[in-house]
């Protein structure tokens, strides 16, 4: 066990330590945020254009984030040798394995709950927005101000750790970011008593779980491909995912997306809450097999 | 004859492309056994086969004819590796680590208890010298200091057979002749080494025995001493013998034997002259 999670935790702080990383939770976040700026939330459904934001920026910065990073863990670590260093131990294969792309996951675990966060304050922030411009009056500011302030604080206090006390910039404003979004979320909450739409999350959760089988997918073509490969390869294989006829063969990506059921008041059942999330798992179990089969049978020069 | 740590009989490896094709015969056929105690070089020009052979060794590269033995034991078996540490020709480091994290995350792949890992780690920092930068990411470190962590990350588990691929590459003379040093203490240990290096004369100063390995073959193979030592000729020291004196000593030995005789004068090795050059300098 002490080996799994030497591996994993340095895999976790290696997905984290990238530059890209801390520009990816920047970047995300803050669109979630902003977006209850636009006026476009006056003339639709409360929250919607939250909603589908939130859900939009774990699928794409999402998915760039996680598939880079599980590429980099598995495919950078054996062009380089770090691996060939971690498997002279006694490190079985599988083990390097899994316990790299669960370093990989738990890092895009931080990143879920960080656009979590900030979607819930940003509909929340979209809601409080729609009640009060039926006095024509946009009162978005304290929300918009809490999240996208927050996430700017994070990551300049991340900057000032840096230079102060040489803590690691790219892993510490990932860390604060994730962290401002509740803190933000449960101010605006202390002074607001706006309906937070938990049912958000398992959503969410079922959106993270599919692209899950496509990191795993790219750490396991990372183990015989090249990194530019297997990039090229994940975003072949993630529009496929949108093709209906390849949804025998690929993951499904629509049977992830469960964001439309909330439109206009509706909501997901539970039973197929519970089916996406269980076809997401197989497949994550899938493709940790074919990885860890894959590393067992390569040589590492 | 004592225990055989590594046993290696008529080793081949063939690189193949993708089509399965042979594209290089790397080993043709090594036999070689490392016994317990030993430090064991491993020379040859590039291309010979050593590093192949070390990767054959620890289980990364699958032979693809002969039998290879650790501890007894299939390489690829975990009880094996649990003995050996192993030192890559390239310090392969995460950059973003610092040198205690990355002591700590190997001695965690070797499931050391977190008590003796912190033990371990504060001891070798010491040992390497780099005690008092252990808290700087290393993608930060010369390549002098990178080789120092990934020796100190080698040792943390103290390993029965230490493995080091070219292990002076990158360091300064202090820092070789430190390395080499730490070397013959690990040997006096009970610790069993097997090294390559392109530096012949490192090789000389701390191993016991040698393979000289060429074209994926063993060229020679034996005791150091043994392979240099020239039993037929003799050479004697004199201290304080003037250069007309040992000028009319060798024509008189030369006379004597009917052979002939030459004389030089011993040099200190630059190694030793240079230590002692830089420690004067530092007072």
């Amino acid at each position: 066990m002490r080996r799994f999670w030497a591996l994993a935790r340095s895999a976790a702080l290696e997905a984290l330590a990238e530059p890209l990383s801390a520009i990816l939770f920047l970047v995300a976040l803050l669109a979630v945020h902003l977006l209850p700026v636009f006026h476009l939330h006056q003339f639709g459904e409360a929250g919607r254009l939250s909603r589908e934001c939130g859900f939009s920026a774990l699928l794409v910065f999402g998915l760039v984030f996680a598939t880079s990073a599980a590429v980099h863990a598995i495919g950078r670590e054996l062009e380089s040798g770090t691996a060939a260093a971690a498997l002279a131990r006694p490190v079985p294969r599988s083990m390097f394995f899994c316990a790299k792309v669960a370093g990989v996951l738990a890092a895009f675990a931080l990143f879920l709950l960080s656009v979590a966060g900030a979607t819930l304050l940003s509909v929340v922030t979209s809601q409080m927005g729609r009640i009060v411009t039926q006095g024509d009056v946009l009162v978005w500011g304290p929300g918009v101000a809490a999240g996208a302030g927050g996430t700017l604080l994070a990551f300049a206090l991340a900057a000032l750790g840096n230079g102060i006390l040489r803590t690691r910039f790219c892993v510490g404003a990932c860390l604060l970011m994730a962290l401002a979004q509740p803190v933000a979320l449960a101010g605006i909450l202390f002074f607001n008593h706006s309906p937070v739409p938990w049912s958000l999350l398992p959503a969410l959760g079922v959106l993270a779980m599919g692209c899950s089988v496509f990191v795993v997918m790219a750490g396991a073509l990372a183990v015989c491909l090249k990194p530019a490969a297997v990039s090229a390869l994940m975003t072949v294989a993630v529009l496929l995912s949108f093709v209906r006829p390849l949804r025998a063969v690929m993951p499904d990506i629509n049977r992830f997306w469960l964001v439309d059921a909330f439109t206009s008041g509706g909501t997901i059942p539970a039973r197929e809450l519970c089916a996406a999330a269980g076809a997401g798992a197989l497949l994550v179990a899938f493709w940790l097999v074919v990885g860890s089969v894959l590393l067992a049978r390569r040589e590492i020069p | 004859m004592s225990e055989p740590v590594v046993e290696i009989k008529g080793l081949r490896k063939t690189f193949r492309d993708f089509w399965l094709r042979p594209v290089a015969e790397a080993v043709r056929g090594i036999d070689l056994t490392v016994e317990r105690g030993d430090v064991f070089g491993l020379l040859g020009p590039n291309g010979s086969g050593k590093s192949t052979t070390i990767k054959m060794i620890l289980g990364l590269l699958a032979p693809s004819g002969g039998t290879i033995r650790l501890f007894g034991l299939s390489p690829r078996a975990r009880a094996a590796r649990a003995r050996l540490g192993y030192l890559p020709e390239l310090s392969y480091l995460h950059p973003f680590l610092t040198a205690r994290e990355t002591i700590r995350y190997y001695a965690g792949l070797s499931s050391l208890d977190r008590r003796t890992a912190k033990k371990r780690t504060e001891e070798l920092l010491e040992r390497v010298g780099l005690a008092s930068v252990a808290d700087r990411a290393v993608g930060g470190f010369s390549k002098g200091m990178a080789r120092r962590v990934a020796l100190a990350a080698s040792l943390v588990s103290n390993p029965e057979l230490l493995v080091l691929d070219e292990p002076t590459s990158g360091l300064d003379p202090i820092g070789t002749r430190d390395v080499k040093e730490l070397i013959r203490t690990l040997a006096k240990d009970g610790v069993t080494v097997l090294m390559t290096s392109h530096l012949l004369a490192d090789t000389e100063d701390v191993c016991s025995k040698i393979a000289i390995l060429s074209h994926g073959q063993v060229a020679a193979i034996g005791r150091t001493a043994d392979l240099l030592t020239r039993t037929q000729d003799a050479r004697f020291t004199v201290e304080g013998l003037a250069e007309d004196e040992a000028r009319a000593l060798a024509d008189e030995l030369a006379r004597r034997y009917g052979k002939p005789v030459a004389f030089d004068h011993p040099s200190v090795p630059l190694e030793k002259f240079f230590a002692e050059a830089v420690g004067a300098a530092r007072g």
